[in-house]
This record gives structure tokens, C-alpha cells and sequence, in this order.
């Protein structure tokens, strides 16, 4: 998308008949713009400068510096949501897009049903996480669930599900990869069909197997596909409320709070403004570096190697 | 001579066939458990919402229920009241795809088409919008709207979700702007339309695809939303649906039978897009790849 900026300086220099002149854009952009300063930039503002106070809604709001970043960043529960955030990321994105990958190419032919298997692969991404969280907790529920009565079919012992601490974060991890694998074999799917055919041609002449292809062809044809469903998933997992919402709000024990539910109990059950703020600026940051690692040490790398 | 090079011939495409079908029975396995995880647990939800009470908390668990009655979705209605969730719901889906609209569609035309200067700018904000949590937004907007009077209201949800859904979907319709050939415009400019009518009679039509994409989108993850709802609203004046579902959790204990009803008549104006609207919403999920 970004042609667009490129199109505006080098393909406007000849004179237009029309009058696409600069105060004829702000006006027409005017109304949304001042929309999303009023209510989107100016409240972020807003409560960035208040992180840096001690914000309770009780009238006087001293300003205390950095105390509630570095509260919060020394401070126990939020440690343990950060590691909770660390775990939830890393192993719901890895197995999202392996999984997605795997399935993508598996179903990357002109099978009958593919379109029926297309349209309900639509379906997961596209309902409400809230209804995914409260459908996976009566799933995973000890007495009446249905994966425990299964288990218990086959003599297996019972799991706990969202009573164990454990249990209750690799739950809330299964009900994420149920509702976005499906988004991640949608974008490999899209992938796969523009991808050149030649290369993969020539190879096959040349001897290759399948692993072959796919492991030196498929794969780095396929990066920058996978590069925007890494960051729509990092941006995605760091914002995750919903799902965890419905399931354990965060129990047992605080075993399933993420940064952003940490942020939402901070605000508005403890009635701490300031250090949910804090928060929810502290997991940006987070967002923001991580994204800023993925682009940026492949970045490093391929210009080592030109020198 | 020629039957031996029939007989020679004919092995080759056969060992060809058989190939082919190894590997496509695989695929098809590969897609039919691909399609039983996707649909199971959603088949499952509307199996509990259709069971009795009796049948929902019984052991050993009854696959399949024993039999098939509406008294869930009865009580979701009667006991429950949710019909005033389902307008708030809809009031503000509606209004905040039509708000949205308005909005995004000049000022996607103004990005594409006029040399702004700022532009620049404007593109690195809608980009890093796009990223907020929305906690970071909900908790301010708690404050300020409590200021105005507003918590409580539809408005309040109105206007927080016409604002967070508008940098996806103005960048979702400059991809589609692009596409349109300036010559069509700069033709009905020279025959005297201004530069609203050019907007809307020429551009808008060009680029419906584009707008119903991106109206599909808003108006699902607005139907979806938990949070902006959560800290906005705290009665049945304004609560929406995904809210009710909390209620159903923390109020009454956790009936599972209607709180299953209740996630399915959520869930229906997905299955209505997914099943109408498939196209829009591929366009609108590969073109921006685009969430919240």
C-alpha cells in the first residue's frame, strides 16, 4: 500500500486540469481527521501524561515521575503477566503459523469441497472471541465438559483445565489457536496461489522432492507473507482480552492474566488509573520492539552480509 | 507394432493415476480434519443450546442430545431480557459502520488524490493507530466520557468505535481508490461536477467493492467487541450483547444452556456474511490483513 505516497510525488508533477489542491484535501479529510484527534490522539495523550501521575479518579492527581512504570515493572503480578504474555505469544503464534503453513499447503489443490472448506475456514476468525472464551470454557469444564467426559472414555485421567494454574494458560493458548489458525491458512492460501509457478518447474526437472521445494523455494518465496501474519499476530496476542475474559478473567490466581487484562483489572477493579495506563503504554512499547526485532534484525543481517 | 505400443504405453499414465490418488486422499484427509476441528466446537455450542437442563449437567455427557428443544433460547429472552442487548448492539453496529463511512470514504479520497502536505504524517498515525491496544484507549476514554456525561450512553460506544475502527478502514479503501483511473474523473470534472458530486457519483460506485469490504469488516468486529463495551457501559441501557454473555457468568451463576443460546444468536450475523458476503470479506481480510 505504501505506492500510494510514491504515486502522489512523482506522478502528480504535470499539471492536472483538476483542481486537486492541498486546502480541497484537508477539507475533504477534515471531518475524519478531527474525529481521530478528538477521540482517538487526544485521550492516548491524555493518558500517557497521567501514567506519569498518581491517577485514581479522586480528584487530586499528584505527579509522581516514573514511580508507576517502574511499580509496575518491579512488581510481582505484573512480572507474572508478562511472563504469561511471553508464553501465550510465542507458542499460540508458533503453532498458528506452522500449523497454518502446514494445513495451507496441504490443502493447496484443486480438491472438491475447497470452497466449502475455504468458506468455513472463514467462520473461526470472524465470531466474536467472547463467544469463543465461553464456548471453550464449557468445553474444557471438569464435571459436564465435553474433553474430560472424552477423556474419561478412554481411561484417561481427568485434566483440570481452568482450575490449574498451568492447565488454565495452555486453555486459553487452545481456544486462541482454534480461532486464528484458520486466519493464518487464509493468508498462506492467498500466498501460495500468486506464487510464480516457473521456479517451481524448474526444480521438479532438476530432481527436487517435494521437502525440497518446499523448504528452498516455497518457504522464501513465501516470506513476506509470512512476515505480515507474524506482525498482525504480535500486534494481535499482545492486545488479547476477550477470550481470557470469558474463560478465567484472568484466574486461577492470575495464572491466565495478560498484559492487557492485567491493565483492564489495574483500572477497573483496583480503581488505579495510573498504573493501568502505565501498563497498557508498557505492552505498546513491547509490541512496538518486538515488531521492531522482527523487521529490523533481518534488516541487520542481509546488510552485514553486502559488506 | 501398434498394439505393442499400446501395450507398452498404456502403464505409464496408469502408474501417473494411481500416484495422483495416494497423495490426493491424503489432502483429503488433511481437509476433512482440518474442517472437523474448525466446525466441532461451534457444532458442539449449538448442541448444548438446544438440550434441556437436565440433559446439559448430566453424567456421563450425552453426545448427542437426547432431545432437541428451544426452551434455552426461550429463557435467554423471557428470563434473561436479552432483547435489549441485541438492539444496543445493533444500534451501535449499524450506526458506527454508516459514522465510519462517512467519514473514511473523503478522507481515503483526499489522501489518494490531493497533494497534502502532512500526508506522510497522516499514513504513520493511521499505521500506528492501528496498533493501540485498546486498553490503552478504554481507560482514557472512561475518563473523559465520564467528564461529558456520556458513560452509560450508546453514544459513548458510538463514538469510541466510529473513531478506533476509522484508520482500518480508510486504509482499507485507499487500496481500492488507487485502483480507479484518474482520466474517469478528470472526464466528469471537465463536464462541470464538483469535486463532492465527482466523490460521490463517480468514485463511490467505482469503488463498491471496496466499501462494502470494509463495511463488512467495521461492521463485524464492532458486533464483536468486548472490551470498549466492558468500561463504557454498566446498565442495560447501553450493554451489549458480548457483555450480556459476562452477565450470564457472573449474575446467575453460569447457565450454561441459555448462555450457549445466547452464543449462537451472536454468532449469527458472522455465519450471514460468511455464507452472503465471502468475497467482501476475504477482500477486506487479505487486502489490509487486518484485525481490531
Amino acid at each position: 500500500m505504501r505506492p500510494v505516497a510514491q504515486k502522489q510525488v512523482s506522478g502528480r508533477r504535470r499539471r492536472s486540469p483538476l483542481p486537486y489542491t492541498w486546502q480541497r484535501g484537508y477539507l475533504l479529510a477534515s471531518p475524519a481527521l478531527l474525529v481521530m484527534l478528538a477521540i482517538l490522539i487526544y485521550p492516548l495523550g491524555y493518558s500517557f501524561i497521567m501514567s506519569f501521575f498518581r491517577w485514581d479518579l479522586s480528584g487530586s492527581a499528584p505527579f509522581i515521575g516514573t514511580g508507576n512504570y517502574t511499580d509496575e515493572l518491579f512488581g510481582r503480578q505484573f512480572n507474572q503477566a508478562l511472563r504469561n504474555q511471553a508464553i501465550f505469544s510465542i507458542i499460540s503464534i508458533t503453532i498458528e503459523v506452522v500449523a497454518g503453513m502446514a494445513i495451507a499447503v496441504l490443502v493447496n489443490g484443486k480438491l472438491r469441497g475447497m470452497r466449502l472448506a475455504r468458506t468455513l475456514l472463514l467462520v473461526p476468525p470472524m465470531i466474536a472471541p467472547a463467544v469463543v472464551g465461553l464456548n471453550f470454557r464449557w468445553l474444557f469444564n471438569t464435571q459436564y465438559g465435553l474433553v474430560d467426559a472424552l477423556l474419561r472414555m478412554f481411561n484417561l485421567p481427568d485434566i483440570p483445565w481452568l482450575n490449574h494454574p498451568t492447565w488454565a494458560l495452555v486453555s486459553v493458548i487452545v481456544a486462541d489457536v482454534w480461532q486464528n489458525t484458520p486466519l493464518m491458512v487464509l493468508l498462506f492460501l492467498a500466498g501460495l496461489q500468486s506464487l510464480p509457478q516457473e521456479p517451481l518447474e524448474a526444480a521438479t526437472v532438476d530432481g527436487a522432492t517435494p521437502w525440497q521445494r518446499f523448504w528452498h523455494i516455497v518457504l522464501p518465496l513465501m516470506r513476506p507473507v509470512i512476515m505480515i501474519a507474524l506482525m498482525l499476530r504480535i500486534i494481535d496476542t499482545f492486545r488479547t482480552f476477550d477470550v481470557v475474559w470469558l474463560m478465567t478473567q484472568g484466574g486461577p490466581g492470575g495464572a491466565t492474566n495478560l498484559l492487557t487484562v492485567y491493565s483492564y483489572l489495574l483500572a477497573f477493579q483496583a480503581v488505579d488509573f495510573g498504573h493501568a495506563a502505565a501498563v497498557s503504554y508498557i505492552a505498546l512499547g513491547m509490541s512496538l520492539f518486538v515488531l521492531g526485532l522482527l523487521y529490523g534484525v533481518p534488516w541487520l543481517i542481509a546488510k552485514r552480509r553486502a559488506i | 507394432m501398434t498394439e505393442a505400443a499400446i501395450v507398452s504405453e498404456r502403464p505409464r499414465p496408469k502408474r501417473r493415476r494411481r500416484r495422483v490418488t495416494a497423495g490426493t486422499v491424503g489432502q483429503y484427509l488433511a481437509l476433512a480434519l482440518t474442517v472437523a476441528f474448525t466446525v466441532f466446537p461451534l457444532v458442539w455450542l449449538f448442541l448444548t443450546s438446544i438440550r434441556s437442563s437436565a440433559d446439559i449437567f448430566s453424567v456421563p455427557v450425552h453426545i448427542i442430545p437426547e432431545t432437541a428443544t428451544l426452551t434455552q433460547y426461550v429463557s435467554v429472552f423471557v428470563e434473561y431480557d436479552t432483547m435489549g442487548y441485541v438492539w444496543n448492539t445493533v444500534i451501535v453496529s449499524v450506526a458506527t459502520v454508516i459514522l465510519v463511512h462517512l467519514l473514511a470514504i473523503p478522507c481515503a479520497y483526499a489522501l489518494s488524490r490531493f497533494r497534502m502536505p502532512g500526508a506522510m504524517l497522516i499514513f504513520g498515525v493511521l499505521l500506528i493507530m492501528r496498533m493501540i491496544p485498546v486498553i490503552a484507549l478504554a481507560i482514557p476514554l472512561f475518563a473523559v466520557f465520564a467528564a461529558f456525561g456520556l458513560l452509560d450512553t450508546v453514544w459513548a460506544l458510538i463514538l469510541s468505535h466510529t473513531a478506533a475502527k476509522l484508520p482500518v478502514a480508510i486504509w482499507l479503501l485507499l487500496g481500492f481508490m488507487q485502483d480507479v483511473p484518474k482520466e474517469i474523473e478528470e472526464a466528469a470534472q471537465s463536464d462541470g461536477a464538483g469535486t463532492v458530486r465527482t466523490l460521490v457519483q463517480i468514485v463511490a460506485p467505482l469503488i463498491a467493492p471496496g466499501i462494502g469490504a470494509s463495511a463488512v469488516i467495521t461492521f463485524l468486529f464492532t458486533w464483536n467487541d468486548l472490551l470498549l463495551a466492558l468500561t463504557l457501559t454498566s446498565s442495560k441501557a447501553a450493554q451489549t450483547l458480548p457483555v450480556g454473555l459476562t452477565n450470564f457468568v457472573s449474575q446467575f451463576g453460569i447457565d450454561w444452556g441459555a448462555m450457549s443460546a445466547a452464543g449462537v444468536l451472536m454468532v449469527i450475523p458472522t455465519l450471514v456474511f460468511v455464507w452472503f458476503a465471502q468475497g467482501l470479506l476475504v477482500k477486506g481480510l487479505t487486502t489490509g490483513a487486518v484485525r481490531g
